[in-house]
């Protein structure tokens, strides 16, 4: 199942279309092997056809700067708008996956995201479990589109 | 008399994002209201005169296509145009949400001239 290109198309879709930053999708990273120290992370279930939970981790600097261009204002702290914002990010991602998917006739429904934050927390993948990270840069920084998938 | 357009979204940016795109599209509305779902918008089309409303449709409490059925049965607030601006655009659901009276929809992520193609005609 590819969900590579699907995550870079739907992400870069939305960053032209409604942040205007410039991002570039990096290499995918490895499974088992990467730790991302992040500050905020948010996440949607998307099943159906197969489950899976897609996740945007970012620092909170990133998290801040994508807030601030996509609402036009300065955003000093992490704060209900960037939750809000990257919760909203992740639901687009979601819903371009559950749109590219249903063209090859595999239907997803998709949840309410959610968003979590704290100081420098890791994340992690059991070994062996179905999962893809991209990283996106921008000039303040990097973020990453993960999915891990179990197919029903 | 000044237009009045209601955006209904459980996300508070999404609503700020959906005020900040009618500005960039050039459509002046003298009052924007905000309902953070399907009740909270009832309760606003009960209390004020709205010209038209944009809806999300995945929404806590009462989603965005309970909230169109609600609407469709009472007479007072039926006729009010409702776009749906959603990433759930999918025929299922645009049809379902057209069977209660949506007059179109937009997918996130949007631009401004999409508002502005498919709210135009509304006003």
């Amino acid at each position: 199942m590819e969900f590579t290109n699907k995550i870079i198309n739907s992400t870069e879709e939305i960053f032209n279309t409604m942040v205007f930053m410039p991002i570039s999708a990096g290499k995918p990273l490895s499974e088992e092997t990467e730790v991302l120290d992040c500050h905020v992370s948010s996440m949607i279930g998307l099943s159906g056809d197969f489950t899976s939970m897609l996740s945007i981790h970012c620092p909170g600097k990133v998290g801040m700067g994508i807030t601030g261009e996509m609402l036009g204002m300065d955003v000093e702290e992490v704060d209900d708008d960037v939750k809000d914002t990257l919760g909203e990010i992740a639901n687009m991602v979601a819903g371009g996956l559950k749109e590219s998917f249903a063209s090859e006739d595999i239907r997803l429904e998709l949840s309410i995201p959610t968003t979590v934050t704290g100081k420098s927390y890791t994340v992690s993948s059991p070994t062996k479990s179905n999962r893809v990270i991209v990283p996106f840069d921008l000039e303040s920084g990097r973020f990453f589109v993960e999915i891990k998938y179990s197919l029903n | 008399m000044g237009k009045t357009v209601l955006i209904v979204d459980d996300s508070n940016t999404m609503r700020k994002i959906v005020s900040r795109s009618l500005r960039q599209a050039g459509i002046e509305f003298d009052e924007i209201l905000e309902a953070g779902d399907g009740q909270e918008a009832l309760a606003v089309l009960a209390d004020n005169s709205v010209d038209v409303v944009l809806s999300d449709i995945n929404m806590p409490n009462m989603n965005g296509l309970e909230f169109l059925k609600a609407k469709s049965e009472d007479d007072a607030i039926a006729g009010i145009p409702v776009v749906m601006i959603s990433t759930e655009t999918g025929a299922d659901i645009i049809n379902e949400a057209k069977s209660y009276g949506a007059k179109g929809a937009i997918k996130k992520p949007f631009t401004p001239d999409l508002i502005n193609e498919t709210l135009g005609p509304l006003l």
